[in-house]
């Protein structure tokens, strides 16, 4: 029922999403140039297959935003959702860490630092908080720190090295 | 061509193999392949789509037959974790748990994956067969392709992926498709070299790259995934015997040969990829089989015809690959992608610029195919220990490498940014279901609907008649009109009544075929 609501309530947003995308495809389409004075004929403009996409794609968001209303009484769907309390969950925990580290690992670390201890660090704070802070299981502080840190050194040691000179791959 | 000509060039493309290097990338990327595809969050198409990036270097012919033993080896591999953990390795795998994990329960895991070895093998040697036996006959029917058909088959593909890789909601397979479409469009067209939804970024003249695209919505999409839903699985370590025997394999004979087909056909079909063709095919076998009752509780024939089903759709996907540049899986898309990078320009002109290309093609499949049948059947208990890696060890390793790779190509990190942003938007759209393969299908497929429609439409000073009256596009839009309409719920019942007034219809019955 939960997950089923969840989707009943997604698919308005995201519907209204396309239909808004849409829109906007199609207006930006048909205000890019029809090219007359190369002599472009009406109906190979550069504009005519995304203007078919956008309207396609406005109509097909009307239609899911358009399913998710009449599918039942959207304001009891919207109550079983607990918002709050799924922000609040693990799980939520667990992929907004990840997409943080992997967000500051690639925005903030390469390209700032040497590649092999940008990778080394991303490496540690992945482990370390993975296995001490949001892990099921408990691990002392000590050792979870030590393996942490020898294992993200040795990865981004391993990985410049294999990348670098086994595959001549140029790192960022 | 002659049949003598290509058992001539399937020869030259197997000795093209023999050679000490070519026989060492054979054994590294199959390992590899397994080993991804064991690995439940790591697919097959990103497996593929890492590979592309870090073989850049390599010769083409080798970076392809790496690539190949990756994609044959993930989507076999994926059957381990689907019979040792329950949780199926690569999406292709799911209907392979539904019997495999129940005969390891009961103590038979070995015996399972020796099945799912010999069966995977047989699967793919079924659908080589009807790669070297089709391949040249579409060759020679897309040289009679115009503007108009080539601008149905895009719209065929992305419609038919959106509709079955989304079957119980075609709607969202079909925004997927246009999404996919819409991101083709960013970038300069090649009829009037305009340059569309760039916003004043020259890295985005180019277009989007596939590659970095492919990686994010695979590979990045896929550890968030992992790293939410982080789970302890139990491994069921295995015992008895591994080698099947062949009385079971031989009393199941015609479910191999049906699920070979059936994988094959769907393999064929644009975009539509092994997930597919291993349901089909379980459900075909259950449908014939006078075992019926034993399908879902641990059912040699079920395990059979899920993995040769899955495995068969390789060498289909291949076909479309080979014949007219349109892939038959995610993972083939990859594939396009690699050949272009290499210089192989895959499509109709292949089979006449470079004809021995497929039966290398051919060759590269064979060869795979016995790597993976000598790696399952002798490395069985080893391969297990794969699975006890924990992952948040695995994850940070996987995301380098997703921002390794599209930086491997281009140099720029624009590319790596595109792979967060498809990272991102490809998890999100996953939660909310939207199936990933008609993003990609049209991402490959945007720039073939657009240059065609418009060039076609050139061709006749702006008729549009021949889109529809010329045989191959009359039954490709028939088909794309009828696979939109039948997505309609008062179509379709206007379709079963139709069919039910004239006898030819029974309202169905509902099975467990496949779970939801």
């Amino acid at each position: 029922m939960k997950n089923n609501s969840r989707l009943i309530v997604s698919d308005l947003f995201i519907g209204a999403v396309f239909l808004v995308l849409g829109l906007i495809v199609f207006y930006s389409a048909w205000n890019m140039p029809r090219l007359e004075s190369r002599g472009v004929p009406g109906y190979a403009i550069p504009g005519l297959v995304p203007m078919i996409l956008g309207a396609g794609l406005a109509l097909c968001g009307f239609l899911l935003s358009l399913r998710s209303i009449r599918s039942g009484d959207l304001s009891a769907h919207f109550r079983s959702l607990e918002i709050p309390a799924l922000f609040r969950s693990n799980e939520m925990r667990r992929l907004l860490t990840m997409l943080a580290l992997a967000l500051f690992y690639t925005l903030g670390l390469v390209g700032r630092l040497p590649f092999w201890i940008a990778t080394a660090l991303f490496t540690f704070a992945v482990i370390f908080i993975f296995e001490y802070f949001i892990s099921d299981k408990q691990h002392g502080l000590a050792r979870c720190v030590t393996l942490a840190a020898i294992e993200g050194v040795l990865v981004g040691i391993a990985i410049t090295w294999i990348f670098q000179d086994g595959f001549l791959v140029r790192l960022p | 061509m002659l049949f003598s000509e290509g058992l001539v060039m399937l020869g030259d493309g197997i000795s093209h193999l023999m050679t000490l290097s070519n026989l060492f990338t054979i054994a590294w990327a199959t390992l590899l392949g397994i080993i991804i595809g064991m690995l439940p969050g790591l697919t097959a198409t990103m497996g593929v789509a890492l590979l592309v990036t870090l073989t850049y270097n390599m010769p083409g012919d080798q970076a392809i037959l790496s690539l190949i033993c990756m994609y044959v080896g993930a989507i076999y591999g994926g059957s381990r974790s689907a019979i040792l953990l329950n949780i199926p390795g690569t999406p292709a795998s799911a209907a392979t748990s539904l019997d495999g994990h129940p005969l390891a329960k009961k103590g038979l895991a070995g015996y399972a994956m020796g099945l799912a070895t010999t069966s995977s093998a047989i699967g793919t040697v079924v659908g080589i067969f009807c790669l070297a036996l089709l391949a040249p006959m579409l060759s020679e029917l897309a040289f009679d392709f115009g503007s108009y058909e080539f601008f149905w088959l895009a719209a065929f593909g992305v419609v038919i992926c959106g509709k079955l890789t989304s079957p119980t909601d075609a709607l969202k397979g079909y925004i997927s498709g246009i999404l996919g479409l819409l991101v083709a469009m960013i970038g300069m067209e090649s009829l009037q070299a305009y340059q569309r939804f760039t916003f004043d970024m020259p890295e985005l003249s180019g277009g989007v790259g596939i590659i970095p695209a492919m990686v994010g919505a695979f590979g990045f999409a896929e550890i968030l995934t992992v790293m939410r839903n982080r789970k302890d699985s139990q491994v069921i370590t295995s015992k008895d015997r591994v080698i099947p025997r062949f009385i079971d394999i031989w009393r199941y004979r015609r479910t191999i040969f049906r699920s070979g087909i059936i994988g094959t056909l769907v393999g064929i079909i644009p975009g539509v990829g092994e997930d597919i063709g291993s349901w089909a095919s379980y459900a075909a076998a259950r449908r014939a089989s006078k075992e019926k009752e034993k399908f879902g509780d641990g059912s040699y024939e079920g395990l059979t015809a899920a993995e040769t089903g899955n495995s068969a759709v390789i060498p289909g996907a291949m076909i479309p690959v080979l014949t007219l540049a349109i892939p038959g899986s995610t993972s083939a898309a990859v594939l396009i992608a690699a050949m272009f990078i290499h210089d192989i320009q895959p499509g109709p002109t292949l089979m006449i610029q470079n004809p021995s290309f497929l039966y290398q093609v051919i060759a590269m499949l064979l060869f795979t195919t016995i790597a993976i049948t000598a790696y399952g059947l002798s490395m069985s208990k080893l391969l297990i220990k794969v699975l006890s890696i924990p992952r948040e060890k695995l994850m940070p390793i996987v995301y380098i490498l997703c921002v390794v790779g599209p930086f491997a190509i281009t140099q720029r990190m624009f590319d790596v940014y595109v792979m967060i942003f498809f990272g991102i938007a490809g998890f999100i759209l996953r939660e909310l279901k939207f199936p990933m393969a008609p993003i990609v299908l049209g991402i490959i497929l945007g720039t073939l609907l657009d240059t065609n429609l418009r060039r076609g439409l050139m061709l006749t000073g702006g008729d549009p008649a021949p889109f529809f009256t010329r045989p191959i596009s009359m039954v490709l839009c028939a088909v794309t009109f009828l696979a939109i309409l039948l997505s309609i719920p008062l179509f379709r019942k206007m379709v079963a009544s139709l069919f039910a007034s004239i006898g030819l219809y029974r309202a169905p019955v509902k099975t467990a075929d496949k779970p939801s």
